[in-house]
């Protein structure tokens, strides 16, 4: 081996990724394309109207960077950062139930719930104050897995920093709350897999049925 | 706006209003605070885009911290690229992962030397509140306690994106400040941290007298006195002696069933159904009245000796040192604490056993014995694993065993690991220092009696969180008399010994047998970490060095000892998954693949996991794998001097396999991924695809590109060949695992030797090197990608459809009682998770045999003689975890 050899063929490894990155982009007619903003041409004048995504694909070398306010690498739907609970947006029903699984499931414990009681005393299927730690929840998803309502859910938000955490990092029910719409929107496809359309069927029936008595109770 | 009080006076007096208006209108700067606001605006804008974080990185987050710093999400756009080594050079502190009682001293100081205007970020849960390692005894909860914070980045980890949004959050704060009111300029405002002191437990010196009151009133011992305990069981006795079992049984039935009592209030998976169908095993009889537990079949690990060849062995000892010498319990030989020495010299020796390599060495705690034992498994032979008992005093500090360093050296840090949280005392052990916590700790941690400081309950889940009456939010803090995690046995007098000079954890271990003084050339110690670039997170060396050689070396760790093993005593079986995320977190999918096995092994047919799972779980793993090696390779070229330009091209396809894992698992680093008996989700629909184009048309090319960039260059050359060798016989004595061992030219590979899971399908080549140089272990690293692509190919292309867990979703486990060691090849090497099961939803012990901690075991021997700068070299070879180091 000639002395210097080796170290000449990686820097033609190195030169040769440098070049590619432009040819390869030149080559596919992606230089003039904004990128990530799909095919609309190159404009340096005006942001895109939507949030650029970078959907990093197998072909191109190297890897895109992902400049992070402006733009964002793709969510997954099951990317996961911090529980949420899901109410029915059309009638404003919690549909969590207080059963106390997600407490049971959760590994480091950061779940406080309690059961609401009517006014007579008698137990009634909703929390009466839910708390999560976040500085205590390790987003492991856990809860969201085994909740039998789909109740709980996990978040997409990751920009939650903030200066202060003694007051801001506990979230009580109302933090917790969102609308049914809001997470079939971060989640469509789980919102529309068979299960969860089963679900939201019982419930529906069950909530129904409630009504149907009400109103005959009314009646008669 | 009034600025009567601050406008210099001849300016009101010679300027009429009019004109002042005027100008005020027309020209920006008419009074001080105009000027000031000026002043501050550019000022501000200067030092908020060129704020230098301290190249200081702490756990998990630190990894993500590496990623935004890495091409994909370059921090440098924001002009923070500058990842300074020291922290005088620093403007701020990224505290990325768990603070630990251990590291707080080494982090106060830190700070301490960082010159005005410094700012800290706490980025994640732990460095926030303390995380879920929150309740362990060795975690800070939350970095404020300590240092002033100025952002929090929730999240666990933070994405790269979330720091990024963190650090735009620090950003605006810094340009709301003003020169004015800078609290740096005051002289009178004190902003350095008093260093607490590693005493008897973490002290904080400005709260000294508070903890001295506190501790001679022993309210916490108090409180804790009427908690209740975690349940101990009697140890498993042979099954030839019945009528003795029968009767211990009895005996401990009475303060058995209050624990039982308890565990059904705790509302876990309670042991109470009918045994199985299968009685083959007399201990399987219901020898204690009070209930019948379920037990699992007795095997030590999945691949073993064998129960025939066990009792042949068994005889062969009796025979040759004399009845009494080994008693089969529970597929393990007990022996006799005095007789280990020779059995286990024999066991070594002899040509029909070449029990040559001690794979793990872990200890339980039982209500009559403090258990020892060892898994030994033969290079010769392999996959002919025995388990070997040795039974010592249960009193605290009272256990003695011999130590069997002489037999096989790398039993070494895992004795010393016994000694730390065991209390049992190793005779003849070359160094019995405490490892993980440090000299004058209080307390032995693993010991079933230690009751940490936020203690709530032997098991989870707890009642405050659920129960009738409760659920309402409170802190741990606010259990804790001392408002802080925080435990001190009453009788502790030595307060005024403390002091923030001392340095506990290091002193013990200076390097070689020789006293300074004594020496007449200039050698001296430097001490290395644990804050240093190169040392792969909080791992720390004391190298005695004689000029630029290195003639001692001792490691210290036990930095990021987050209580693992203690925490997992406590977890149901299930809630344990996303803790061995964090125990290699560059390996996640692993990591869960070997605490799955171990369970599985448990629960026996309940979880047999179905062939769709089986190939996702290998194809997992070996992207796992590839994704852990890319980043060994990059970083261990970082340490001999490529700076980052192959540790970028690496990380960018770990980026990419990265992205596979956050698809189908939901995060990017803790997957989450596994559940006993297959997987948590099916694969999202275009994963395999996308996976199957990536197998096939990019890792191969890209591994090449590394190779031809990396294996023929000089300087790589130079550096590595001959550097740090371990023969043959040295990587087995030393229990080194995985591609250290290999590089040797070992050909031992848990995959090949102790078959698991389908991997007997695949075609693949175990990559072994020859002189267990630095070189060959970089080789060998990028060699086994290469298979992990083959391996992957196959595995993509035969997955079949089907179901992914053998019934439906429960996150009610039933393990049977019983003992199991799994062992799984993972990237470091063979992890192994030990894992003891009283019948309950909780394990009753749970071990980690991680391959970080024991490669470090021979790290002295390959260090001595080589240069200062070489030993950066061989760390980076062995690629540690400092989440595995430490647990």
């Amino acid at each position: 081996m000639a002395l210097g050899k080796g170290i000449l063929i990686g820097h033609l490894v190195t030169l040769r990724r440098f070049l590619l990155t432009f040819t390869h982009d030149i080559r596919t007619g992606k230089a003039l394309k904004r990128r990530g903003g799909g095919d609309l041409p190159v404009d340096l004048f005006e942001r895109p109207k939507t949030l650029p995504v970078i959907q990093q694909d197998t072909e191109t070398e190297g890897i895109f960077t992902v400049e992070y306010p402006d733009e964002r690498l793709p969510t997954y739907e099951r990317f996961r950062v911090l529980p949420v609970l899901v109410y029915d947006q059309e009638d404003g029903n919690v549909r969590c139930t207080c059963c106390n699984i997600c407490a049971k499931v959760c590994p480091p414990q950061c779940i406080w719930m309690s059961q609401a009681h009517s006014p007579d005393g008698k137990p009634v299927t909703l929390p009466e104050e839910y708390y999560i730690d976040m500085d205590v929840c390790m987003n492991c998803g856990m809860c969201s897995e085994y909740c039998p309502f789909d109740a709980i859910k996990m978040d997409h938000n990751f920009e939650i920093s903030n200066y202060e955490r003694h007051q801001t990092h506990i979230y009580s029910l109302q933090d917790l709350l969102v609308s049914s719409e809001y997470y079939a929107k971060t989640h469509p496809d789980a919102y529309a897999s068979t299960e969860q359309v089963t679900e939201r069927g019982k419930v529906a029936k069950k909530k129904d049925q409630r009504l149907q008595k009400a109103l005959q109770l009314s009646r008669g | 706006m009034s600025v009567q009080s601050t406008v210099r006076p001849e300016w009101t007096v010679v300027i009429d209003p009019v004109l002042q208006k005027e100008l005020e209108q027309h020209i920006f700067v008419t009074n001080w605070p105009k000027l000031l606001e000026m002043i501050d605006t550019v000022y501000n804008w200067g030092r908020r885009s060129s704020l230098w974080p301290l190249g200081f990185g702490l756990a998990c987050c630190a990894i993500e911290m590496i990623c935004s710093a890495c091409s994909r999400f370059d921090i440098s756009r924001f002009g923070a690229e500058v990842f300074r080594g020291s922290p005088r050079q620093a403007d701020v502190m990224i505290v990325s992962g768990t603070v630990t009682k251990t590291m707080m001293p080494m982090i106060a100081r830190l700070y301490d030397q960082m010159p005005e205007p410094k700012y800290v970020i706490s980025m994640g849960a732990c460095a926030s509140g303390g995380g879920p390692f929150k309740e362990g005894y060795n975690v800070v909860s939350g970095i404020d306690k300590y240092l002033p914070v100025d952002v929090y980045v929730p999240g666990c980890p933070p994405t790269p994106q979330a720091l990024l949004n963190g650090l735009i959050a620090l950003q605006k704060k810094i340009d709301g400040e003003s020169l004015a009111d800078a609290v740096w300029y005051k002289p009178e405002v004190e902003r350095d941290i008093p260093v607490p002191v590693l005493g008897p437990d973490l002290i904080d010196v400005r709260f000294l007298e508070i903890t001295a009151e506190k501790t001679a009133q022993g309210v916490l011992d108090a409180i804790q006195a009427d908690m209740p305990k975690p349940l101990i069981i009697p140890a498993p006795q042979p099954e030839k002696a019945e009528e003795p079992a029968a009767a211990q049984a009895s005996a401990a039935a009475a303060p058995m069933s209050a624990a039982d009592k308890l565990r059904a209030k705790m509302g876990g998976a309670k042991p109470a159904e009918a045994p199985a169908a299968e009685a083959p095993k007399p201990a399987a009889k219901p020898a204690a009245p009070a209930k019948k537990i379920k037990k699992a079949e007795a095997r030590p690990s999945l691949v073993w000796l064998g129960n025939d060849k066990l009792k042949a062995l068994s005889d062969r000892l009796n025979g040759e040192f004399g009845a009494g010498t080994s008693t089969i319990i529970e597929a393990g030989l007990l022996i006799p604490a005095d007789r280990l020495l020779a059995v286990g010299k024999f066991l070594r020796d002899d040509r029909s056993t070449r029990y040559d390599y001690l794979a793990s060495l872990q200890s339980v705690h039982y209500e009559d014995c403090i258990e020892v034992n060892y898994h030994l498994d033969s290079t010769v032979h392999p996959g002919t694993l025995i388990e070997l008992r040795v039974r010592t005093d249960e009193a605290e500090g009272k256990g003695e065993v011999p130590s069997l360093t002489d037999i096989w050296p790398g039993a070494e840090f895992q004795e010393r690991e016994v000694f730390d949280m065991m209390g049992v005392r190793f005779k003849g052990h070359p160094n019995l220092t405490r490892i993980l916590m440090w000299e004058g700790y209080a307390y032995y941690p693993l010991r079933k009696d230690f009751l940490e400081p936020y203690y709530e309950g032997p098991t989870k889940v707890f009642d405050s969180r659920v129960e009738e009456g409760h659920g309402h939010h409170f802190r741990s803090e606010e259990l804790n008399p001392y408002g802080t995690n925080l435990k001190i046995p009453r009788g502790y007098e030595d307060w005024d010994k403390l002091s923030s000079n001392d340095d506990v954890k290091g002193k013990n271990l200076m390097p070689g047998g020789v006293q300074i003084s004594e020496l007449e050339t200039d050698q001296f110690v430097v001490s290395m970490g644990p804050q240093h670039p190169s040392t792969h997170g909080v791992f720390r060396m004391n190298l005695r060095v004689d000029g630029e050689t290195v003639v001692g070396l001792k490691p210290v760790m036990g930095y990021m000892h987050r209580n693992h093993e203690k925490i997992g005593e406590r977890n149901t079986y299930l809630m344990n998954f996303p803790f061995t995320d964090r125990l290699d977190y560059l390996t996640s999918m692993g990591n869960n693949f070997g605490y799955a096995l171990a369970v599985e092994q448990l629960m026996g047919d309940d979880a047999k996991v179905p062939e769709r799972a089986e190939y996702i779980r290998v194809i997992m793993a070996e992207l796992t794998r590839v994704a852990s090696h890319m980043w060994a390779i990059g970083f261990f070229l970082n340490d001999i001097g490529a700076f980052f330009t192959p540790a970028l091209y690496a990380i960018e396809e770990r980026e990419l396999i990265l992205d596979l894992f956050e698809w189908a698992s939901g995060s990017r680093m803790m997957c989450n991924y596994f559940r006993f008996g297959g997987v948590a989700f099916d694969l999202p629909k275009g994963w395999k695809e996308r996976c199957h184009k990536f197998v096939y048309d990019r890792l191969d090319g890209k591994i090449d590109e590394l190779d031809k960039l990396l294996t023929g260059n000089e300087i790589l050359l130079d550096r590595c060949k001959g550097i740090g060798a371990l023969t043959a016989e040295q990587a087995i004595a030393w229990s080194t695992a995985g591609p250290v061992l290999r590089a040797s030219g070992v050909n031992y590979d848990i995959r090949r030797a102790a078959p698991y899971s389908i991997y007997d399908r695949f075609d693949f080549n175990v990559i072994v090197g020859k002189n267990g140089d630095l070189f060959d272990r970089y080789y060998v690293r990028l060699q086994e990608m290469r298979e992990s692509v083959k391996i992957l190919k196959q595995a993509v292309r035969d997955l079949p459809e089907g179901p992914i867990l053998p019934g439906k979703k429960s996150y009610q486990i039933k393990v049977p009682a019983g003992e199991a060691y799994s062992r799984v090849e993972n990237p470091k090497g063979e992890l192994g998770y030990y894992v003891v099961s009283d019948g309950s939803a909780t394990a009753y012990r749970y071990h980690v045999r991680s391959p970080s901690f024991i490669n470090l075991t021979s790290l002295e021997t390959m260090c001595v003689g080589a240069t200062v700068a070489d030993v950066v070299g061989i760390l980076g070879s062995l690629d540690i975890v400092l989440g595995e180091v430490d647990r």
